[in-house]
């Protein structure tokens, strides 16, 4: 596991808080979690709330202590070599702000200095990373007075500034408008491809994180529960949406489905039929052999998305405190 | 006017609950006034027991009030330098950074050393425009014992930090609160004799209590109290390391928890 070509090395890594006051136990946040990162890789980390995707970023960032287990950072441990390996990690957080009294540029000329950028090329890559994220007429502005948009924007500017070899992303595109998120992927796209820079990403949007990784973890109880690509996660998810416009044979549609035990939906003019993706042509030739007629159809193929609902559905059935505690 | 008293209730009813909540808030109804009588009793008891035969007494009094704002305001910009980040909610981005916490120590002493030098000048001179008095009549004599108290400022101002760091906003009194506890029992406007004898010994044990007496010797005979001088920098020394220490392992304490959550 352990190459050249291998950027983080998470092992075993575990974060348990001490007791809280509603549940008068410990809670184990992160359980004995190990993933690698490769260089030049984005690795998606998916989970519904609570699942420890936060927790685990901020201990790959030293801002909060493991209760144990190893992280490696370009072959290094991570707790002895903490000031030398940040100097390559760069971090944007939707959640997290700049001083709010200072300007846009301010902000940023600190920032590059805190990480060693010399300060005669600072200013050119400011110049340029404003320009990327288009926040350039806002440079002047303080922190406090941009949009959400606007704030996100500056936030990955300050990420990429200072020549990461790996970045760290907790849900980048949480605040922004589509056209902006799709920029935002395509840098980070590009930064993959032209300057093989490793990507941890948190996110939300599932379509995002099916363009944007190569590889996705799952989260669950603080525990990895699936470790593949989008594509292959999206297709453990055999059900697939078959949806229909029957027209005058609804009512036949409707008994169709009942009949053959198929979770249907009815929101005229349509009816979407909940069907395995491999017994799609079985059901069609049902239809058409009872006479049951539609003037229109749409097939929606497995997504990651409804892997995820799969997933978050699970967790809220069996979030049990008691399970949760060492 | 349309006033509705439910909702001035409710107005009631949330800084109440808030209160509930933040003792620190609610204690400090006590403290300020507490602490104001103790000094100001203990200034008049002084100045009567001499039946205002003190030479320089307007002086020495002057020299106090600016002296003490050199230790109020190195204090203060140590904590006001954490909570600050804490309000913006930008602490993360500082120590997700290749920043270290003994790093951040030293350039929070160093602008809060600048700026509690401009403070000195500044109330030196406002004291010379308002009561033709010139503070600096110590000389040469009053920098190192002006170094001495900003030595002090820093460690109550990084014991306030480590409270901070760990309790959050909750704590952000703390800092004012414990620097102004240190001012009756460190003789800066009347001699540490003025105060009761157990008092008289917590005094001898802080640098600030050979600070202002040393000071007032200065002003008195003219000559360099070298005995008080060192004893100060000795204590200083010691509370300092041991302040800064604390203020890391509190540090190390809160990000066991998790600084996200400041």
């Amino acid at each position: 596991m352990d190459d050249k070509n291998t950027i983080l090395m998470v092992d075993n890594l575990t974060k348990i808080f001490p007791s809280r006051e509603s549940t008068g136990k410990p809670f184990v946040a992160v359980d004995h979690i190990s993933f690698a990162l490769e260089q030049g890789e984005v690795l998606g980390i998916l989970g519904p709330n609570g699942a420890g995707k936060t927790t685990t970023i901020q201990m790959l960032l030293s801002t909060l202590t493991p209760t144990s287990g190893a992280i490696t950072f370009f072959g290094k441990d991570f707790f002895t070599h903490r000031s030398e390996i940040l100097q390559s990690v760069g971090f944007a957080s939707t959640y997290v702000n700049l001083p709010a009294n200072l300007t846009v540029t301010e902000n940023l000329f600190i920032h590059g200095r805190l990480y060693g950028v010399e300060k005669k090329s600072l200013g050119k890559r400011i110049e340029k990373f404003l320009h990327t994220f288009d926040v350039w007429a806002v440079r002047n502005q303080e922190f406090s007075t941009l949009s959400a948009g606007q704030k996100t924007r500056v936030m990955l500017c300050k990420a990429f500034l200072t020549y990461p070899r790996i970045v760290l992303l907790d849900e980048p595109t949480a605040s922004l408008d589509p056209d902006i998120a799709v920029e935002v992927r395509r840098f980070i796209a590009l930064q993959q491809q032209e300057y093989k820079v490793s990507v941890l990403i948190t996110s939300h949007n599932m379509d995002e994180v099916t363009q944007v990784c190569d590889r996705v973890l799952v989260l669950q109880h603080g525990t990895i529960i699936a470790n593949d690509t989008p594509t292959a996660l999206a297709a453990s998810v055999s059900a697939a949406q078959v949806q229909l416009m029957p027209g005058d044979s609804l009512d036949a549609l409707v008994a169709y489905a009942q009949r053959n035990n198929l979770p249907y939906t009815v929101q005229l003019p349509w009816v979407s039929i909940t069907v395995d993706e491999h017994k799609i042509a079985h059901m069609l030739n049902g239809l058409a052999q009872a006479h049951i007629d539609y003037s229109s159809i749409a097939i929606e193929k497995p997504t990651l998305e409804a892997y995820f609902l799969n997933v978050a559905a699970q967790s809220r059935h069996h979030r049990q405190p008691e399970k949760r505690s060492s | 006017m349309n006033i509705a008293l439910h909702r001035i209730w409710a107005v009631m009813l949330r800084n109440m609950l808030s209160e509930k909540r933040n003792l620190i808030r609610l204690t400090d109804a006590i403290y300020w006034p507490t602490m104001d009588i103790i000094l100001w009793g203990l200034t008049s008891t002084w100045m009567r027991n001499n039946q205002l035969q003190i030479p320089n007494i307007v002086l020495v009094i002057m020299s106090g009030l600016v002296m003490w704002q050199v230790v109020m305001r190195a204090n203060y910009e140590i904590s006001i330098s954490m909570m600050e980040e804490m309000w913006h909610k930008s602490l993360i981005n500082l120590f997700a950074s290749p920043l270290t916490v003994t790093e951040w120590v030293i350039g929070c002493m160093l602008n809060g050393l600048i700026k509690t030098i401009f403070v000195l000048f500044f109330g030196a001179g406002v004291v010379w425009l308002l009561y033709a008095l010139n503070i600096f009549t110590m000389g040469w004599m009053i920098i190192p014992f002006v170094f001495s108290l900003i030595m002090f400022g820093w460690t109550t101002g990084f014991l306030g930090s480590s409270l901070i760091i760990y309790y959050g906003q909750k704590a952000s009194n703390l800092p004012w609160v414990m620097a102004f506890l240190f001012t009756p029992v460190s003789g800066v406007y009347y001699p540490i004799a003025t105060l009761p004898g157990w008092a008289q010994k917590i005094a001898y044990a802080l640098p600030t209590a050979y600070i202002f007496e040393g000071m007032r010797s200065i002003i008195f005979t003219g000559q360099m109290p070298y005995r008080e001088l060192f004893i100060s920098f000795c204590l200083n020394v010691t509370y300092l390391i041991g302040s800064i220490s604390l203020f890391i392992f509190m540090f190390e304490r809160s990000r066991n928890r998790g600084l996200d959550r400041l």
